[in-house]
């Protein structure tokens, strides 16, 4: 953090090779696109060294914070690009198409979702913690996308951490 | 609040998830804030959603870290060696160009609010002065209507006694008339208990050069002098002013011309109006 706040070359590096795989990996669950993931994990880092002075460790974990900033910016490139981009980035509702397939034929769940090994986790489940934090949809939205209840969305969003967090704990 | 509740609800997933409208992120941060146990939750949540971006990975191209590193510190491309210990060299580098350039523009932008402050300046002085010329014609307008209204209220006021005394039951009025002329009038209004009377002339012209009205008052048959009239009164038509002698008793009021200063008996008699 100290490095960080420095500004250094050093602080520099830590950050990258800690958090740059991590914050790519989510860039490029929300834009598939290679040239512009990379342009958007630079803007990423630009803005984390330019904001970290104003990081507040007592009101959250940096980690959450560089995490929630990759998803934002690339949440939003991806809505400002939108038209340019569409024949490169499938759609909410390609997801959507998708993942009900998914649940016949049993595959292709891996190109933009959650990797396979959340073996446990329904394809109901996912699909919503994709279309809300790789799509950046909202509760409204993916309550209307679905066509299921909101406290339906809110109680699966619920199931799907705590699989997650299972699964990461065994 | 059911805290249980709320967290079952999936709200705090919600938030992690990154899935709700800025209001209502605005007030899950409020209960986050109040409620320790939400916190807690939500830390839980953080971690896992950490495991999970560590478990997506993806290590970006090679090139990418010294890229980025060049667009956050723009100089560091001109060094193509040693990375580090020129970059901190480089720092204050920046600044230093920076202090070289700055007095440049820092005049021109002085220089140039110096101009506009002279300029706003003289406009508002002259604007000042245009003021001030205007304030002084309408200071001079304001007194010629003081002094207008002065003297309608001093003529209303006239008016105003005169119909008064016409009113007053005590009063009497005489009507001198000029023969040949129903025009011009001259009233004397005469309260013969207290002795009291005032005169007031109407449509009368000035007596001719040298020469005076003179009032009179017919006792038995006898003109006696009630003394000269001002030609001050003669111009201001309809004043009412008092006689100055006692007026005990008479039959009729006359107006005579006379040379200036009057003359103990009547010459010319110009008007006479009977009690």
């Amino acid at each position: 953090m100290l490095l960080l706040k420095q500004k250094s070359r050093q602080g520099f590096d830590y950050l990258y090779g800690q958090y740059s795989g991590a914050l790519y990996g989510i860039v490029r669950r929300v834009i598939t696109d290679e040239e512009t993931a990379r342009d958007v994990l630079q803007e990423v880092f630009v803005k984390i060294w330019n904001n970290i002075d104003k990081f507040d460790p007592t009101k959250g974990r940096l980690y959450t914070w560089m995490l929630n900033l990759a998803r934002n910016t690339a949440i939003d490139k991806l809505r400002s690009k939108g038209e340019i981009m569409q024949g490169k980035i499938q759609t909410g509702e390609d997801i959507v198409y998708k993942q009900e397939h998914g649940l016949k034929t049993e595959q292709q769940t891996d190109t933009i979702g959650l990797k396979a090994i959340v073996a446990d986790m329904q394809p109901e489940h996912k699909t919503i913690v994709e279309l809300a934090y790789f799509k950046g949809y909202t509760l409204d939205e993916i309550s209307k996308a679905l066509d299921i209840p909101l406290g339906t969305v809110k109680t699966r969003m619920r199931k799907a951490i705590s699989l997650l967090r299972q699964h990461y704990n065994s | 609040m059911d805290i249980k509740e709320y967290i079952e609800s999936g709200i705090l997933e919600a938030y992690a998830l990154g899935a709700l409208t800025e209001e209502e992120r605005t007030r899950v941060e409020a209960d986050i804030a109040m409620y320790p146990e939400l916190a807690d939750e939500l830390s839980v949540i953080e971690t896992t959603m950490h495991k999970l971006a560590d478990d997506h990975a993806v290590p970006p191209p090679a090139f990418m870290q010294e890229q980025i590193w060049n667009a956050i510190n723009p100089g560091a491309e001109e060094r193509t060696a040693p990375p580090s210990p020129p970059a901190s060299k480089s720092v204050p580098l920046i600044p230093e160009d920076n202090r070289q350039r700055q007095p440049s523009w820092l005049r021109a932008a002085i220089w140039a609010a110096v101009a506009v402050s002279v300029l706003t300046n003289f406009m508002l002085l002259s604007q000042r002065n245009a003021s001030r010329e205007e304030q002084n014609i309408l200071a001079a307008k304001v007194d010629s209507m003081a002094v207008e209204q002065q003297q309608l209220a001093t003529v209303i006021g006239a008016y105003k006694k005169e119909l008064d005394m016409q009113a007053d039951p005590a009063m009497q009025t005489i009507v001198m008339r000029k023969e040949g002329d129903s025009r011009m009038a001259g009233m004397v209004y005469w309260s013969k208990d207290k002795g009291e009377a005032y005169l007031a002339l109407h449509n009368i012209p000035m007596p001719p050069q040298g020469k005076q009205y003179q009032l009179w008052v017919i006792q038995d048959g006898k003109p006696v002098d009630m003394g000269v009239i001002s030609n001050d009164m003669v111009s201001k038509d309809g004043m009412v002013q008092k006689i100055a002698m006692t007026v005990a008793s008479g039959q009729a009021f006359a107006i005579s011309i006379e040379n200036e200063g009057g003359n103990p008996t009547p010459t010319q008699v110009f008007m006479v109006g009977a009690v």
